[in-house]
Protein backbone atom coordinates (compact mmCIF):
# COMPACT_ATOMS: atom_id res chain seq x y z
CA UNK A 1 0.00 0.00 0.00
CA UNK A 2 2.71 2.43 1.04
CA UNK A 3 4.81 1.65 -2.02
CA UNK A 4 1.86 2.28 -4.29
CA UNK A 5 1.33 5.69 -2.71
CA UNK A 6 5.04 6.47 -3.13
CA UNK A 7 4.98 5.47 -6.78
CA UNK A 8 1.98 7.67 -7.34
CA UNK A 9 3.75 10.62 -5.77
CA UNK A 10 6.81 10.07 -7.89
CA UNK A 11 4.81 9.86 -11.05
CA UNK A 12 2.98 13.08 -10.36
CA UNK A 13 6.27 14.80 -9.52
CA UNK A 14 7.79 13.55 -12.75
CA UNK A 15 4.80 14.67 -14.74
CA UNK A 16 4.67 18.11 -13.21
CA UNK A 17 8.36 18.74 -13.57
CA UNK A 18 8.45 17.53 -17.16
CA UNK A 19 5.59 19.82 -17.93
CA UNK A 20 7.48 22.74 -16.49
CA UNK A 21 10.28 21.77 -18.81
CA UNK A 22 13.10 21.86 -16.31
CA UNK A 23 12.38 18.29 -15.43
CA UNK A 24 15.64 16.39 -15.45
CA UNK A 25 17.37 17.70 -12.35
CA UNK A 26 14.29 17.89 -10.22
CA UNK A 27 12.99 14.38 -10.87
CA UNK A 28 16.39 12.83 -10.56
CA UNK A 29 16.87 14.39 -7.16
CA UNK A 30 13.38 13.28 -6.18
CA UNK A 31 14.06 9.75 -7.37
CA UNK A 32 17.55 9.42 -5.95
CA UNK A 33 16.72 8.53 -2.32
CA UNK A 34 14.09 6.06 -3.45
CA UNK A 35 16.15 4.44 -6.16
CA UNK A 36 18.08 2.26 -3.72
CA UNK A 37 15.14 0.31 -2.37
CA UNK A 38 12.65 0.65 -5.20
CA UNK A 39 14.55 0.33 -8.41
CA UNK A 40 11.67 -1.01 -10.41
CA UNK A 41 9.39 1.85 -9.53
CA UNK A 42 11.92 4.54 -10.26
CA UNK A 43 12.61 2.91 -13.62
CA UNK A 44 8.89 3.13 -14.37
CA UNK A 45 8.80 6.76 -13.42
CA UNK A 46 11.89 7.52 -15.44
CA UNK A 47 10.33 5.86 -18.48
CA UNK A 48 7.30 7.99 -17.98
CA UNK A 49 9.37 11.09 -17.61
CA UNK A 50 11.11 10.60 -20.93
CA UNK A 51 7.82 9.98 -22.58
CA UNK A 52 6.49 13.23 -21.18
CA UNK A 53 9.46 15.25 -22.28
CA UNK A 54 9.21 13.68 -25.71
CA UNK A 55 5.60 14.70 -25.87
CA UNK A 56 6.47 18.23 -24.91
CA UNK A 57 9.17 18.34 -27.50
CA UNK A 58 6.94 17.00 -30.25
CA UNK A 59 3.95 19.11 -29.46
CA UNK A 60 6.01 22.30 -29.49
CA UNK A 61 6.30 22.93 -33.22
CA UNK A 62 2.94 21.36 -34.11
CA UNK A 63 1.18 23.64 -31.66
CA UNK A 64 2.94 26.53 -33.26
CA UNK A 65 1.67 25.48 -36.67
CA UNK A 66 -1.88 25.26 -35.42
CA UNK A 67 -1.93 28.87 -34.39
CA UNK A 68 -2.77 30.82 -37.47
CA UNK A 69 -4.60 33.70 -35.77
CA UNK A 70 -6.44 35.71 -38.43
CA UNK A 71 -4.22 34.42 -41.16
CA UNK A 72 -6.09 33.97 -44.42
CA UNK A 73 -4.71 32.89 -47.76
CA UNK A 74 -2.90 35.87 -49.25
CA UNK A 75 -4.99 38.22 -51.33
CA UNK A 76 -4.06 38.70 -54.94
CA UNK A 77 -5.76 40.77 -57.59
CA UNK A 78 -7.24 37.69 -59.28
CA UNK A 79 -8.33 36.34 -55.95
CA UNK A 80 -10.14 39.59 -55.09
CA UNK A 81 -11.70 39.74 -58.51
CA UNK A 82 -13.01 36.20 -58.26
CA UNK A 83 -14.59 36.92 -54.90
CA UNK A 84 -16.13 40.19 -56.09
CA UNK A 85 -17.60 38.52 -59.17
CA UNK A 86 -18.86 35.64 -57.07
CA UNK A 87 -20.71 38.00 -54.72
CA UNK A 88 -22.17 39.90 -57.68
CA UNK A 89 -23.37 36.72 -59.34
CA UNK A 90 -25.20 35.75 -56.19
CA UNK A 91 -26.99 39.10 -56.07
CA UNK A 92 -30.52 38.45 -57.26
CA UNK A 93 -30.98 41.49 -59.46
CA UNK A 94 -27.92 40.99 -61.59
CA UNK A 95 -28.10 38.79 -64.62
CA UNK A 96 -24.91 36.70 -64.38
CA UNK A 97 -24.64 36.41 -68.15
CA UNK A 98 -24.51 40.16 -68.68
CA UNK A 99 -21.97 40.71 -65.95
CA UNK A 100 -18.51 41.84 -67.06
CA UNK A 101 -15.73 43.26 -64.95
CA UNK A 102 -16.15 46.58 -66.73
CA UNK A 103 -19.94 46.79 -66.72
CA UNK A 104 -21.44 49.83 -65.05
CA UNK A 105 -24.00 48.95 -62.41
CA UNK A 106 -26.51 51.58 -63.47
CA UNK A 107 -25.87 52.04 -67.17
CA UNK A 108 -25.18 48.44 -68.18
CA UNK A 109 -26.90 46.34 -65.55
CA UNK A 110 -29.93 48.54 -64.97
CA UNK A 111 -29.55 48.82 -61.20
CA UNK A 112 -30.41 51.87 -59.13
CA UNK A 113 -28.53 53.64 -56.36
CA UNK A 114 -30.25 51.54 -53.69
CA UNK A 115 -28.98 48.37 -55.31
CA UNK A 116 -25.53 49.88 -55.48
CA UNK A 117 -25.65 50.52 -51.73
CA UNK A 118 -26.61 46.90 -51.19
CA UNK A 119 -23.78 45.69 -53.38
CA UNK A 120 -21.27 47.71 -51.40
CA UNK A 121 -22.70 46.31 -48.17
CA UNK A 122 -22.31 42.80 -49.55
CA UNK A 123 -18.68 43.58 -50.36
CA UNK A 124 -18.15 44.81 -46.81
CA UNK A 125 -19.55 41.50 -45.59
CA UNK A 126 -17.35 39.49 -47.91
CA UNK A 127 -14.09 41.27 -47.18
CA UNK A 128 -14.75 42.15 -43.58
CA UNK A 129 -14.10 45.86 -43.49
CA UNK A 130 -16.20 48.98 -43.71
CA UNK A 131 -16.21 51.18 -46.79
CA UNK A 132 -16.90 54.84 -45.96
CA UNK A 133 -19.97 56.40 -47.60
CA UNK A 134 -18.10 58.96 -49.65
CA UNK A 135 -15.99 56.31 -51.36
CA UNK A 136 -18.79 53.77 -51.59
CA UNK A 137 -20.72 56.07 -53.92
CA UNK A 138 -17.94 56.19 -56.44
CA UNK A 139 -17.63 52.45 -56.88
CA UNK A 140 -19.71 51.78 -59.94
CA UNK A 141 -18.07 48.87 -61.70
CA UNK A 142 -16.67 45.55 -60.45
CA UNK A 143 -13.28 46.68 -61.64
CA UNK A 144 -13.37 49.77 -59.43
CA UNK A 145 -14.39 47.69 -56.45
CA UNK A 146 -11.48 45.30 -57.02
CA UNK A 147 -9.09 48.23 -57.33
CA UNK A 148 -10.43 49.88 -54.19
CA UNK A 149 -10.15 46.71 -52.12
CA UNK A 150 -6.66 46.02 -53.44
CA UNK A 151 -5.61 49.55 -52.45
CA UNK A 152 -7.08 49.18 -48.97
CA UNK A 153 -5.50 45.80 -48.37
CA UNK A 154 -2.13 46.77 -49.81
CA UNK A 155 -2.25 44.33 -52.69
CA UNK A 156 -0.18 45.23 -55.72
CA UNK A 157 0.82 43.38 -58.86
CA UNK B 1 -26.85 84.78 -72.47
CA UNK B 2 -25.77 82.34 -69.86
CA UNK B 3 -26.73 78.81 -70.77
CA UNK B 4 -26.56 76.23 -68.02
CA UNK B 5 -24.14 73.46 -68.79
CA UNK B 6 -25.99 71.05 -66.64
CA UNK B 7 -28.10 68.45 -68.40
CA UNK B 8 -31.83 68.87 -67.95
CA UNK B 9 -32.11 65.80 -65.77
CA UNK B 10 -29.52 66.99 -63.25
CA UNK B 11 -30.64 67.28 -59.66
CA UNK B 12 -30.81 70.59 -57.90
CA UNK B 13 -28.61 71.00 -54.85
CA UNK B 14 -31.51 70.37 -52.50
CA UNK B 15 -32.50 67.23 -54.32
CA UNK B 16 -28.94 66.06 -54.37
CA UNK B 17 -28.58 66.52 -50.62
CA UNK B 18 -31.85 64.76 -50.04
CA UNK B 19 -30.71 61.87 -52.20
CA UNK B 20 -27.56 61.55 -50.09
CA UNK B 21 -29.68 61.56 -46.99
CA UNK B 22 -31.95 58.80 -48.28
CA UNK B 23 -29.01 56.64 -49.27
CA UNK B 24 -27.37 57.30 -45.91
CA UNK B 25 -30.47 56.22 -44.00
CA UNK B 26 -30.75 53.14 -46.17
CA UNK B 27 -27.14 52.22 -45.50
CA UNK B 28 -27.49 52.78 -41.76
CA UNK B 29 -30.63 50.73 -41.68
CA UNK B 30 -28.99 47.84 -43.52
CA UNK B 31 -25.94 48.02 -41.26
CA UNK B 32 -28.09 47.75 -38.18
CA UNK B 33 -30.22 45.00 -39.63
CA UNK B 34 -27.04 43.05 -40.22
CA UNK B 35 -26.46 42.93 -36.46
CA UNK B 36 -29.68 41.02 -35.80
CA UNK B 37 -28.65 37.60 -34.51
CA UNK B 38 -31.47 35.47 -35.88
CA UNK B 39 -31.23 34.57 -39.53
CA UNK B 40 -34.96 34.59 -40.31
CA UNK B 41 -35.59 37.93 -38.59
CA UNK B 42 -32.62 39.44 -40.35
CA UNK B 43 -33.84 38.34 -43.75
CA UNK B 44 -37.37 39.50 -43.03
CA UNK B 45 -36.30 42.98 -41.98
CA UNK B 46 -33.85 43.32 -44.84
CA UNK B 47 -36.54 42.46 -47.35
CA UNK B 48 -38.91 44.83 -45.63
CA UNK B 49 -36.44 47.71 -45.82
CA UNK B 50 -35.62 46.95 -49.43
CA UNK B 51 -39.25 46.85 -50.45
CA UNK B 52 -40.16 50.05 -48.66
CA UNK B 53 -37.35 51.95 -50.30
CA UNK B 54 -37.99 50.46 -53.72
CA UNK B 55 -41.68 51.14 -53.53
CA UNK B 56 -41.15 54.82 -52.95
CA UNK B 57 -38.10 55.40 -55.06
CA UNK B 58 -39.94 57.35 -57.75
CA UNK B 59 -41.36 59.87 -55.31
CA UNK B 60 -40.35 63.38 -56.36
CA UNK B 61 -42.20 65.60 -53.92
CA UNK B 62 -39.56 66.89 -51.56
CA UNK B 63 -41.87 67.21 -48.57
CA UNK B 64 -43.09 63.67 -48.95
CA UNK B 65 -39.53 62.43 -49.25
CA UNK B 66 -38.54 64.34 -46.16
CA UNK B 67 -41.40 62.84 -44.24
CA UNK B 68 -40.43 59.35 -45.31
CA UNK B 69 -36.81 59.94 -44.36
CA UNK B 70 -37.96 60.98 -40.90
CA UNK B 71 -40.06 57.87 -40.67
CA UNK B 72 -37.09 55.73 -41.68
CA UNK B 73 -34.98 57.45 -39.04
CA UNK B 74 -37.59 56.65 -36.41
CA UNK B 75 -37.55 53.01 -37.43
CA UNK B 76 -33.77 53.04 -37.34
CA UNK B 77 -33.80 54.49 -33.85
CA UNK B 78 -36.27 51.83 -32.69
CA UNK B 79 -34.14 49.11 -34.19
CA UNK B 80 -31.03 50.50 -32.54
CA UNK B 81 -32.72 50.59 -29.16
CA UNK B 82 -33.99 47.04 -29.45
CA UNK B 83 -30.58 45.83 -30.52
CA UNK B 84 -28.95 47.61 -27.59
CA UNK B 85 -31.45 46.07 -25.20
CA UNK B 86 -30.87 42.64 -26.67
CA UNK B 87 -27.16 43.21 -26.17
CA UNK B 88 -26.04 42.83 -29.76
Amino acid sequence: MASRALAHCMRSVARASARLNHGNMLTRSACAPLASNQRALSAVSRGQRTRWTDLVRISGPSLHLCRRYGDLPPLTLENIQDRVMYVLKLYDKINPEKLQTSSHFMKDLGLDSLDQVEIIMAMEDEFGFEIPDAEAEKLMTPKEIVQYIADKKDVYE
Amino acid sequence: MAVSRLPAAALSLKQFLQRQKVLGVYRDLLRNIRKIPQESDRRYLRDWAREEFKRNKSETDQDVVRMMVTQAQNHLEDLRKSLALAGC
